[in-house]
């Protein structure tokens, strides 16, 4: 049994249709990041998931049952865009509001449990709307954790995250998934955060799923590469430009060759050209350089 | 990997989630100023209109009293649907005038912090939304007509009204108009959901239903035409019209009635409403 199985999901709005023939596949005990360009379709899939707008075709199944079994939603832990607080009222009444809501028994115990985990229980005073960016997004994920949910919805969750409330959400992200029953779907564009926590991806583009894969079949698929440094980085690109087919500078000033090479066959063909190398390794391409990749073949 | 739990998936009942919800409304209605401003201010108009009538005009003459008795700030003589004087619409009906707009700003916050969202995203049902609002708000309106009621009987009486009054009418009036707080804050609630993008519409929404004038326009039709108007009772506006000083049971149980029809009916449709449209 998977955690979400989604099958030729579509979502029109008017004319436009946001979402098409999507397929998605969440294994149990996955952390699934679920990556797409502005306007490809994801919030709109993840709000389909949550239940916030209806379908207009296909199936959404969360752990073999329709995603509108209140016993299941019971279940689900959220956070789209921002968290829904009332902004006059204190980060913990907003959090007994929601436990209510839930019907949590013992709810005190509860945000206190789930407000330590995100470290906001010295903020439970404050008032929503005092609170920093980073501190609504710590309390959105709290409130999404309310409850011991098995799955979670996170759109953006690392929005306005300092690296203490990134490393937070990582560590919230392992530990909920440890057990191999409960799941994550999250979205995000800070894709080396994503890459550091997640076990599956999907790519969707026009609103359409374009590739799913673990995160060893990632590391699989990424393409190795040379990087290498000198005193004569230009007359170096003119060289290499000419012997392999695609040599580019990276952003750290590094000239990068993604042909099949190797170091030694680099540092020869250089030196015969009189140019001494001074530091050379190789490496692979991360998801973000993957999923540009990607984005471009599209194009 | 830890050993694998077993999951379990339990369905709320219907009684825990409605609940959990009116938990949460009723603690929102308490702990936020609103509620009691408009408690405030359905003390302090009727008390206001009494008090009007004692100050002197520009040459020192007192206005002609709009009532003759304290119990007609309270409710109509009579069933009046057409209006003919201020002091003809002038009472406890205008308490859903201003719980029209006590509404509008209870679901506009909802929708405005996101609270909706977090909220159906769980296992809420969109029927137990229009439900506890529509409680919650009919409460908050029951309250207004007793600030109301409070505050048009000190005016009135400073205003040196006759007390003069069938006691069992006006219960019975009082009783009526209460009940009718189910069905105006169904109809609020109905409204706001149409309207939940546009928060000026859902308070001006709200304010012209609130006012009965489609029904005084209605009646005034009708009693041109010589037809009867009793029949006018069965909407909202004209059952509260109808809770006068001449109520006797029959009265209270047609406003029983109508509010709780019209609740059902806007409950549904406001539920469908929900159900096929997008959460913002």
């Amino acid at each position: 049994m998977n955690a979400v199985e989604i099958r030729n999901l579509s979502k029109n709005f008017g004319a436009k249709q946001a979402v098409c023939g999507l397929e998605m596949t969440v294994p149990m005990g996955a952390i699934y990041g679920f990556i797409g360009e502005n306007g490809s379709g994801k919030s709109t899939t993840e709000k389909m998931i949550c239940g916030l707008i209806p379908t207009s075709g296909g199936t959404i199944k969360l752990y073999g049952k329709d995603y509108k079994d209140e016993a299941v939603r019971a279940k689900v832990g959220v956070l789209i865009e921002a968290p829904g607080c009332f902004p006059g009222l204190s980060v913990w009444e907003n959090m007994m509001l929601q436990a209510t809501n839930l019907g949590i028994e013992e709810a005190e115990k509860e945000v206190v449990r789930v407000l330590k985990r995100v470290r906001m229980e010295g903020a439970a005073g404050n008032k929503f709307k005092n609170c920093s960016l980073g501190m609504k997004q710590r309390v959105g994920i709290a409130m999404a954790l309310l409850g011991d949910p098995t799955l979670l919805v996170l759109d953006e969750p690392l929005n306005g995250l300092d690296a203490d409330g990134m490393r937070i959400m990582r560590e919230v992200l392992r530990d909920i998934v440890k057990d191999g029953t409960r799941s994550v779907v999250v979205s995000s564009h800070l894709l080396g955060e994503l890459q550091k926590v997640a076990t599956h991806y999907g790519i969707i583009r026009h609103g359409k799923m374009i590739r799913e894969m673990t995160a060893e079949e990632l590391d699989t698929s990424c393409r190795t590469y040379v990087a290498m440094q000198n005193a004569d980085m230009s007359r170096s690109k003119m060289l290499l430009g000419c012997k392999f087919s695609r040599v580019e500078e990276d952003e750290a000033g590094y000239l990068r060759v993604y042909d099949e090479t190797t170091p030694e066959e680099i540092v020869t063909y250089l030196y015969e050209n009189g140019i001494c190398v001074t530091e050379i390794k190789t490496d692979k391409i991360g998801l973000e350089e993957y999923y540009i990749d990607l984005m471009k073949e599209g194009k | 990997m830890e050993a694998r739990r077993e999951l379990q998936f339990e369905s709320p009942s219907f009684s825990k989630r409605l609940k959990g919800m009116l938990g949460v409304d009723f603690y929102r209605l308490f702990h936020t100023p609103m509620f009691y401003i408009f408690l405030a201010i359905a003390a302090i108009i009727p008390a206001m209109v009494s008090a009007m009538t004692m100050l002197p005009d520009q040459n020192g003459n007192t206005m002609e009293p709009l009532y003759s008795n304290v119990w007609q700030i309270i409710a109509a003589s009579e069933p009046l649907y057409v209006i003919n004087s201020i002091a003809d619409y002038a009472n406890m009906n205008m308490v859903f005038i201003f719980g029209g707009i006590m509404v509008s700003i209870f679901i506009g916050h909802d929708y405005k912090s996101g609270y909706v969202k977090q909220l159906f995203t769980t296992h809420a049902k969109k029927q137990d939304y229009m439900m506890s609002k529509s409680i919650v708000c009919a409460f908050a309106m029951a309250c207004m007509c007793l600030t109301y009621l409070i505050g048009g009987t000190v005016g009135g009486i400073l205003a040196g009204y006759s007390l003069e009054v069938n006691v069992s009418s006006l219960v019975f009036a009082i009783l009526g108009k209460m009940v009718m707080s189910l069905g105006w804050a169904s109809l609020y609630t109905f409204l706001n959901i149409i309207f939940r993008r546009y928060f000026g519409v859902s308070i001006a929404s709200s304010f012209f239903f609130g006012t009965g004038i489609l029904i005084i326009g209605i009646a005034a039709i009708v009693e041109n035409l010589t037809f009867p108007t009793f029949f006018l009772n069965i909407f909202l506006y004209g059952s509260s019209v109808n809770a006068c000083l001449v109520s006797n049971i029959g009265t209270l149980l047609i406003c029983i009635v109508v509010s709780g029809v019209w609740t059902v009916i806007y409950n549904v449709l406001g539920t469908r409403i929900l159900v096929k449209s997008d959460v913002y």
